[in-house]
């Protein structure tokens, strides 16, 4: 095997396999989604139609938020240690281990869209199945786009400790991502599946050129 | 003999203060050399510089006859620090988190265990880092070392948290290393025991001082 994908397997093996055992994210990322659609879903109301309306917005934004902590803490276990210096000297790895980073922050994110999308199903009455196969593949195009920006900025939050730079940094830049995640969700579950698929291509275009980005600047983040 | 590390006015500097200054040092291949100096003196820099960690800010230097900065990705693969931190992830265990070093370095999953066993930490192999004591961690990082058995050896304060037996353990892979024609650059405030390294070099405030061979 080639450096790259063998740093990139190892590396998301080694984060899944720490989330696994510790449950970090699953413990605070996942009550933070779930708490900020009960607050939505109370501050909007019992109107079901608007509920129905506003689910898809509602979903991706809940998911965003939450993925912004997500990726603060894989790279917190990063600098426990001085890990990280580890990573920075394995010769020729650096675009392996972003992808790595990327390809287990988006498996988490996944789970947690996939779980929060069926609790807007049940308290919004979401209809997620129309389409469910649909859903699922923009779901995880989605959780690329953020994941990709995501764990290309979550990377400073431990080089110089400037961990309140990491939502300005990501916010605005997941904003393209989140708007087409939104619009192909909504086209899925309104039953209107060509128009879910021109988003869901939207999608896939953003995720490669922030993978691609990612790859090609992570390297230079990482040095010094 | 040829040299393995050559620094020319190396200066690394950190928001405009050097912590090592127009250093000029050449260590021949299977020299083990002694980095002497009090906290803040730069042995940790110079080290880091010569790991590719950190770039010079000015001056140059090389490792195997590769630059250090043209280069940094060929000698990341010869060279190994073992600084300050133990670079262990918490929720791995020991095993894991060296079969993680192998495959980001290339290397076979098999020499995890060997390793373990060499620096005493075989028993706990399959009980998570996070639990370790300090002393068990700075094992665990030599078990590093030893499974990469790197050309060049960089070992910062490597007696810190160590016991006795554990610092043997240290002087006992710097034989070995010397053994196998490895270089070996010790940066500590300790003396190491008598015989064990060809030279010692102090630094004092980031600059090169005094050299004796011993």
């Amino acid at each position: 095997m080639s450096v790259v994908p063998a740093v990139m397997s190892a590396v998301a093996a080694k984060d899944l396999r720490m989330e696994a055992r510790g449950r970090h994210a699953a413990s605070s990322v996942m009550p933070f989604a779930v708490t900020m659609l009960l607050a939505f879903g109370f501050a909007l109301g019992p109107d079901r139609p608007l509920l129905a309306q506003t689910a898809a917005g509602l979903l991706w934004l809940s998911a965003t938020f939450a993925a912004v902590d997500l990726f603060h803490r894989a790279y917190r276990t990063e600098s426990d240690d001085g890990a990280l210096g580890g990573l920075l000297l394995a010769p020729g790895a650096a675009g392996g281990v972003y992808l790595g980073k990327a390809a287990a922050a988006a498996v988490q994110l996944w789970l947690l869209v996939v779980a929060t999308g069926l609790l807007v199903a049940l308290l919004f009455g979401l209809p997620v199945t129309h389409h469910p196969l649909l859903l699922l593949m923009v779901a995880a195009a989605g959780v690329v786009g953020l994941s990709a920006i995501g764990s290309l900025f979550g990377l400073l939050t431990v080089l110089g400790r400037r961990q309140a730079a990491l939502p300005v940094l990501v916010l605005p830049l997941v904003s393209p991502v989140l708007i087409a995640a939104i619009r192909a969700t909504q086209a899925a579950v309104s039953g209107d599946p060509g128009q879910a698929a021109g988003w869901l291509s939207v999608l896939a275009a953003f995720d490669a050129a922030f993978l691609a980005l990612g790859y090609l600047v992570y390297g230079h983040l990482l040095e010094d | 003999m040829s040299a393995a590390i050559v620094l020319a006015g190396l200066t690394r500097a950190f928001d405009g203060a050097a912590a090592v200054s127009h250093l000029h040092l050449s260590v021949d291949v299977g020299e083990v050399v002694l980095v002497e100096g009090s906290n803040g003196s730069g042995k940790s820099t110079l080290l880091k510089v010569v790991a590719t960690a950190l770039s010079p800010t000015f001056g140059s230097g090389s490792v195997l006859g590769a630059d250090l900065v043209r280069d940094r990705s060929w000698i990341r693969g010869r060279v190994e620090l073992l600084g300050h931190e133990p670079r262990a992830y918490a929720d791995l265990t020991a095993v894991e988190n060296l079969r993680f070093v192998c495959a980001l370095y290339g290397l076979p999953g098999a020499l995890a265990e060997p390793a373990l066993e060499r620096v005493g930490l075989a028993e706990v192999a399959t009980v998570r880092a996070g639990s370790f004591s300090r002393g068990m961690r700075q094992r665990l990082a030599l078990a590093r070392a030893v499974m990469r058995d790197p050309d060049v050896l960089l070992l910062d304060e490597p007696y810190s948290g160590l016991d006795a037996l554990a610092r043997l353990l240290v002087e006992d892979l710097v034989d070995e290393a010397r053994e196998r024609g490895h270089t070996v650059l010790l940066a500590s405030h300790e003396r190491p025991r008598p015989g064990l390294v060809h030279r010692t070099v102090r630094m004092d405030a980031g600059r090169l001082h005094e050299e004796a061979r011993t």
